[in-house]
Formats: C-alpha cells, structure tokens, sequence
C-alpha cells in the first residue's frame, strides 16, 4: 500500500510536472494571464484618453483661424462675408475651451466627429472613409511586402555570411537613403514617362468607375505597381539589414551548431532554428510600422496624386480644419495603440519570457 | 546553390508580374463618338469627397471648377481684355445710376438638364435665398429685394453695387423645383438622384475620388459643344501636374509651373501658356505704424528702388506685367489714371532715392541707413514658406535693397498661421499679398487705404492701416456714386492720396493663367484674342467650350 502511494507532498515539487520555462508557457496557454491583460488594458485605455485629450488640445495652440484660411483659398468671396461665413462654418461660438472639450468627448462618444470645412461640410466619418482604404490598401501592402522580402532576404544572407549575397547590404541601405520623393520622381520619369509601362499617377484611371470588376481591379493594380515598389524599394534597407544582423547573432548559438552536428538539414536549421528566433524584433518593428501605415506617406501621395490621409492630414492642418485633423489624429492614433496591443499579444505568445510577471 | 536559385526564382516571378500588368492594361481610351474628350486637372491632391454644392467654396465642385460649366452666372464679366460684361442666361442685364438695382430679362428657350423650363422664377428663387439668410451671403452681396415683373427680374440692393458688379452677375443661378426641396443650401451635396441639374453646356456622368466625368449636354442653348466630354482630375502637387501636361495626360489647367519654357511648352509645339493680367496686383503692404515705414520717405524711397521688371522675369518667369504708375494701377485701367499722372512712372532710380532719403534726414555710415534718429533702418518682409513666386521676390528685394540703399531687409518664411495673424493684428513690417478685385481702380485703393477693413482691430485688407478720414469718404463716394463725375472727382482725392503716401507698392498684375494645346481643339483666348482668360476654373469656361472647334 505505502510502497505504491506516493508521498502527499510529491506532486508540488515533481521536476516533470513543473517544467522548464518553455513548460511553463506552455501551461500558461491554456488559462487566460488575466493580471497581466488587464494592467494593460488600462495602461491603454488611458494612453487612449491622453492621446485624444492631446489631439484636442494640440491643434488649438496654432495660430490662424479657419475663416481667414478659407477667404485665401477662396478669393470670390469677398472679407466682408467673414462673419456669416463664420456662422456657416459654426466657428461663431464664444464657448469656453473647457466646454468644447466636453462638448467633443459627448459627440466622440456617439461617433460625431463633426463635419470637416476644407471638404465642403461633409462628415469627416465620411472624408476619412473616402480616403482611408487607399492609404491602408497600399501603403500597408506595401509594407507587408517589404517586411517579407527584407526578413527572408535578411535571413538568407545572414545564413551565407561572407558570401556575394552581403552585397545586398549595402545596395538596400543605399536606396534607403535616397529621399523618397526623388526616388519617386525618377521611377516615374523612366517608367511612366519614358517606357510608359506604368501611369504617372493616380489610383486608378480618368473615367474608370469603381466596381468589383476585374477591368476595375487590374487598373488598381496597375496603378498602385509603380507606389508600391518605390515605397518597397525605399524601405527594404531597414528590415534586411536587421534581419541579417539577428541572424548573425542567432547563428553562433550552441543550438545551432548542435543542430548541424547532428546532421540535420541546412534548409531546416536556417528556417526551423536561426530564422525562427531571430524574427522576433523583426515582429516587433513591423507591428509599429502597421500602425503608421495609416497615416500614409504624404510624399508618396503627392509624387504619385494617391488619395490618402497624409495629404489630407497635411491640408486640415494648414487650413485649421480642426474637426477634420481631429479625425485624422483619432484614427491614426487607435490604429497605432491597436497595433501595439497586437504586438503585446503576439510577443506574448511567440516568447514566453514576456509573460513570466505572471508566474 | 539551392537558395539563390529559389532567389533568382523569386526575382523571375516578381519581373514576370509587372511585365504582365504592364502589357495587359493599355491606357483608357477616353474618347465617345466625335471627338476628343478635354482632361482639366488641378494640383489639389486626391479629392476624395463628393459634393456638387456650388455656393460652398470647397465642395468638390468648386474646387475642381465643374460647378461652373453646371450651373451657370446671369453674365460674365470678363477679368482680363475690355473688362467688359456678356449677358449669360440674361438677354440683357441692367444696372440704375447708381448701381443699386439690376434689372435682368432671363433668356428664353432655356431649359435645365432635367428637361424643365429655365425661367424669372429660378432667378427669383436664387437671390431670394440669399436674401432671405437661407443662402449665407459670401459675396455680401446684401439683396434686399426680388421681384419678377412680367418679361423682366428686378434685383434691388441695399448700396451701390458699382464696386462688385461680378459679384452680383456671378451668382450661380439654381432650379427652383429641386432646391425649394432642399434643407440647406449651403451644405447640400447634391448627391441625391437628378440633383445636380443646371442649364449648363456640361452634365455630370460620373463622380469617383480619381475623376469627375461630364458629358456635353445635349440641349445646350448655346448650341452645338465640340467637345464630347470633360475630365477633372487632381494630381497630387504642381510636379505631378507638369508631367501630366507634358506628357499629355492632361489637356488644360490653371497652375503656376516653374521654368514653363523647358517644362511645359518644349514638350510640344501645340502646347500653350495664357497669362492674361487682371486688376489685382502682387502688392509690397508695408505696416505705416511702426517704424520703419511710418516715415513716408522711405517708402518713396523704397518704390524708387525696387525693380519690378525683375519680379515679373524673375519671381514671376514671365507671368505677370510690371507696374510702374505711381498711381499703382495696372494697364488694364489705363482710363482711370487722373491726366496728371499719366505719364508719371516710377522706375529703378537709386539716386533719387536717396536725394529722398537725404531731404528727409536719412544718412549713411558705412554703407548703412541710418534713419533721423540715429538708428540704423532694417526690417522683415514676410512671405509664407512655400509660395515659390514671392519667396523669390522677398530675396530679390532684400538684394536691391541693401545694394541700393543700405537697407539690412530680413526674409522671413513662416507657416500660414503665423502669417495671417501677423497681417490681420498688424504685427508685420512688410508683407507681398493680393488685393480685392472689383473690376475698377476701386480694388488697389479700398485693399491700400480703406479702414472698413479693420473689425475688432483684425484687418482683412489695409494691413498698413492707412487711415485718412478724407480718403475714406472719398473711397466711398466712388463706390456709392451715382453718376461719372462725381465718381471722377471723388477718384481725384483717393488717386492723389495714394501717390503721396505710398501706402503700398504694387509690384505686377497677377495674372489669371491658363495651359492649354491646340491638338484637339482651336479658339482659345489668346493674347491678341483676351475674351476670357485661359483659366478653367473661372466662371468664363462656358465661354471657352462654346467657342472651342476641332482643330482640322
């Protein structure tokens, strides 16, 4: 009887049972870290609430006001209208900026974010949804396709270090230096202009009508070739070089080289073993970079005529349209706080050691 | 080995992909039956949202320009040439001795685009919008009455409209029987079914966020349209533009393009560039309150100096024409030069400049200007960072400024912001701005000497804050005059008043502009030929696509 029942206090400090780290992720998987997701949900609830407080308060600090930006960019209407002009556009309140403040969270709350001036009094709702699936479509896209190159590229050089493939290296970086509107200006000299491959602009073309036709969809690729390279070509530098420099240090690991001793193949040691660990920062960086893809690339849309939220951000800001910059900012500010919770979670998952606060 | 070529693989398949997009999309063929469609771009940035509105400076519509070949004026008051009106969808329009009332006979045989009758009520009903508040008034045009009697629509106003004729014949004159349905004219987008209706040579087709397309309308009581159909585009800045014309991807626009010669007209000898000079000038404000220009010498001094001829080659490349008249009116108002100055130029004159300068006390120590009391004479022209043209011209006057006299002149580049405030609180030395148009003389003098333009101490116009009690009542005796001579007399005082003070020095006209080609179409307006400027976005394109022919 005794001999075959263990001793009441085994279980706690049975080896098998508790693991090793990597045993304790995985346990940890299976039951939900409340602790930990809450600290952070409320460490982003309130860098929500800092940001949009921020995002009021910031534009109100500039100078110049709406009304005069409004009678330079329209000349035919003559000062003398300045002040119905100023009820039309509703900047005829004398309300404290505390009671604009509070006024802006009720109608946040109920998804107004009012109405933008420079887009002839529509919605912003509206003006930022006109402009948003653009910015997303093709910057992220492209992003998404420099991340993937640059990391496998990265990852394949590192792997052949000293071989002819470092000369990637610097040729990346190089172009990652060139000002992007340059770069832009010469593809579309030579690809547009000259060869007339590619059109010199624009998301898709005069006359064309957006439909869920492949006419419709060719021409958006099409169009989109030309941005989405350069925009690729521009940021691959950056991925590839830190891939690479991950690579190297993962590759003087002892597992590594316990993995070729054992004979296992190249190919398996450099994508189930190097590669696999080295991504990590990699994932990091690019859930950062998702988030800014929503606010565009001002000097993508305005060398390419792309619709997108840079330029439109870019014209709210000289034309003191605050709800639309407002907008804007709220946007681009929920897309970067999203990205990095997804960021948190994925790292979560990916490294144990981020959740060990909770062990 | 097995890795570069999985690489070279990669590298195929990517070439192989653009090769194929490349060959599979040609360019859009643009063209209906009967010719070539007309592409009109602008270097705005995508305009994503939709809004036909054309009473709202910057609905799409308005910023494109399209409004203007939908809805059309009661008259066209050409900015550029005789300056003279041409009755629209008015036989005639009239004006009373002193300008308060208009009389218009509506043209007859006018139909909307929806097939109904164009009639007085539709006059009626526009400016009854506006003077009924439900329209904000942006022209302050200030209608007081409307009343259509029989054949004719009497409009009355509430002061002379002498001074803002345009203004009035401008209106864009609506259907009654969509509008009366709609709850705010001032923010409707007209994106409801059959809303953008108006008695234009152009119906919308299509809207997306890439292009505005509009067919010719087949009714058209102007007549047979050469061209078939318009395209609005936006490129995203003045560059992308450029390439657009050159390349011929677009057809007309109104931008100002840097080394036009290379750039644009090079690129084809059916390429053509309009600068058609109008009333308003690229004007020097100086602040007449503080030092140092409240010392009228200086300002003589410095309309000696600078050289206006460079600011139109230089700054301008061309595209404008110099002012030299004292009086600081352009060519175009040749007639309301008073005779004792006709023939009174200023021009680049150093040495009269500093005689000026040194009857009024002004000496120099080393090379420097050194005003009455002893302080040396230095101050900031303002600019915001950007605007390429009279960024150039700041540099320029820093130049001959200190060459000539001495004079230490900082440039200064700040955002728009900071630029407006500093003009409308009147915190500036100098600044390079524009004047109101009016289409008379009235323009330069109400936008120089003026003090209506100051309201709770912001001024819209008159930044130096010239006020002389003498002069403003005789600014408005011209504007509410009833007959020539008093008119006349009343042009004397201001006339001379500005010649002796200087408040401003107008640098050259600011032209409308306008590139266009010649390989589809003729009958543009051209130098020898200004009925219109070249500028598709003024209310005188209606005219232009009436008058445009194939070109063979």
């Amino acid at each position: 009887m005794t001999a075959i029942q263990p001793p009441l206090t085994e279980p706690e400090v049975d080896a098998l049972e508790v693991g090793t780290t990597a045993t304790k992720a995985s346990k940890g998987r299976s039951r939900i870290p409340w602790r930990f997701l809450g600290g952070r949900a409320a460490f982003y609830l309130f860098t929500l609430w800092a940001a949009i407080t921020i995002n009021f308060f910031l534009p109100r600090l500039m100078k110049g006001d709406a009304v005069s930006a409004y009678l330079a960019r329209n000349r035919n209407v003559t000062p003398e209208a300045a002040e119905s002009l100023r009820a039309l556009l509703g900047l005829d309140t004398d309300k404290s900026l505390l009671q604009q403040y509070i006024d802006y969270w009720s109608h946040l709350l109920r998804g107004d974010l009012g109405v933008s001036l420079l887009h002839g009094l529509r919605p912003v709702t509206e003006v930022v949804g006109q402009a948003l699936p653009w910015t997303i479509g093709l910057v992220g896209f492209a992003t998404i396709v420099a991340f993937t190159i640059g990391t496998v590229g990265g990852a394949i050089i590192g792997w052949r270090r000293g071989s002819k493939l470092d000369v990637f290296i610097p040729i990346t970086t190089f172009l990652n230096t060139i000002p992007y509107f340059w770069l832009g200006m010469l593809a579309i000299a030579a690809f547009a202009v000259n060869l007339r491959w590619f059109p010199i602009g624009k998301a898709y073309g005069v006359g064309v009508k957006p439909e869920w036709s492949f006419e419709f969809i060719g021409q958006v690729i099409h169009h989109g070739t030309l941005p989405v390279l350069t925009i690729v070509v521009a940021s691959l530098g950056g991925w590839m070089l830190g891939m690479r420099n991950m690579m190297l240090t993962v590759l003087d690991e002892d597992y590594i080289t316990v993995a070729q001793a054992k004979g296992m193949p190249n190919r398996r040691v450099l994508w189930g073993y190097a590669a696999r660990n080295a991504v990590l920062p990699q994932i990091q960086s690019f859930a950062l970079s998702l988030g800014f893809v929503v606010g565009g690339t001002i000097v993508m849309e305005m060398v390419f005529s792309y619709p997108g939220i840079g330029k439109l951000l870019l014209d709210a800001t000289n034309a003191k349209d605050y709800a639309l910059m407002q907008g804007v900012f709220l946007v681009i500010t929920i897309s970067v706080l999203i990205a990095n919770v997804l960021a948190d979670i994925a790292y979560a998952f990916l490294d144990p050691r981020t959740r060990q606060t909770e062990a | 080995m097995k890795l570069r070529k999985s690489l070279i693989a990669v590298g195929a398949i990517l070439t192989l992909g653009a090769a194929t997009l490349a060959g599979c999309s040609t360019s859009t063929d643009p063209g209906t039956s009967g010719g070539a469609a007309l592409t009109i771009a602008k270097p705005d940035g995508a305009i994503t949202t939709e809004s036909h509105n054309p009473f709202l400076g910057d609905s799409s519509a308005s910023k494109y320009g399209y409004a203007k070949v939908i809805f059309e004026p009661l008259a066209l008051v050409n900015p550029t040439g005789d300056l003279g009106t041409t009755p629209w969808l008015a036989e005639s329009v009239e004006w009373n001795d002193d300008y308060t009332q208009l009389t218009v006979v509506p043209r007859s045989g006018v139909k909307w685009s929806d097939g109904e009758d164009f009639t007085a009520d539709d006059i009626v009903f526009t400016f009854d919008m506006l003077k009924t508040g439900k329209l904000t008034d942006g022209a302050a045009l200030k209608v007081t009455d409307v009343t259509a009697d029989g054949d004719t629509v009497v409009i009355s106003f509430d002061g002379s409209k002498y001074t803002a004729q345009s203004r009035v014949l401008h209106t864009a004159i609506v259907p009654k029987h969509i509008w009366e349905k709609i709850d705010d004219p001032n923010t409707d987008p007209l994106t409801g079914e059959g809303q953008a209706v108006g008695t234009g040579p152009y119906v919308l087709d299509s809207w997306t966020t890439e292009s505005v397309t509009l067919k010719a309308n087949p009714d058209y009581w102007g007549g047979e349209l050469a061209v078939p159909e318009l395209h609005y585009v936006s490129y995203g800045d003045n560059a992308a533009l450029t390439t657009a014309l050159s390349s011929g991807e677009a057809d007309w626009a109104q931008a100002f393009i840097p080394q036009i010669k290379d750039s644009y007209l090079a690129a084809d000898k059916d390429n053509h560039f309009l600068a058609a000079p109008t009333l308003g000038s690229g004007t020097v404000f100086l602040n007449l309150q503080t030092k140092p220009f409240n010392n009228v010498a200086l300002r003589q001094a410095l309309a000696w100096t600078i050289d206006r001829t460079a600011y139109v080659d230089i700054a301008r490349e061309g595209a404008s024409t110099p002012i030299w008249s004292v009086t600081g009116l352009s060519e175009l108002l040749d007639d309301e030069i008073l005779p004792e100055y006709k023939d009174a130029n200023y021009s680049v004159d150093v040495d009269k400049a500093k005689q000026i300068l040194t009857d009024a006390g002004y000496t120099w120590k080393d090379d420097k200007l050194i005003d009455p009391d002893g302080e040396a004479v230095s101050f900031s022209i303002s600019v915001p960072a950007g605007w390429s043209d009279w960024n150039t011209e700041q540099a320029l006057i820093a130049e001959e400024l200190k060459e000539g006299l001495g004079i230490e002149v900082k440039i200064d580049q700040p955002d728009w912001g900071g630029w407006d405030a500093a003009r409308q609180e009147g915190t500036f030395q100098a600044i390079i701005h524009w004047l109101e148009d009016t289409g008379n003389a009235y323009g330069l003098y109400t936008s120089t000497m003026d003090p209506k333009w100051i309201v709770d101490n912001k001024a819209q116009f008159d930044f130096g804050r010239f006020d002389d009690p003498a002069v403003t009542a005789a600014l408005n005796e011209y504007a509410n005059a009833s007959d020539d001579a008093s008119r006349q007399a009343a042009l004397a005082v201001i006339q001379k008043a500005f010649v002796d003070n200087v408040p401003a020095i107008p640098l050259g006209s600011h032209p409308l502009l306008g590139e266009y080609n010649t390989r589809n179409y003729v009958g543009w307006p051209s130098e020898g030929d200004l009925y219109a400027s070249a500028d598709p976005t003024q209310p005188g394109i209606v005219q232009i696509l009436t008058k445009l022919k194939p070109a063979n």
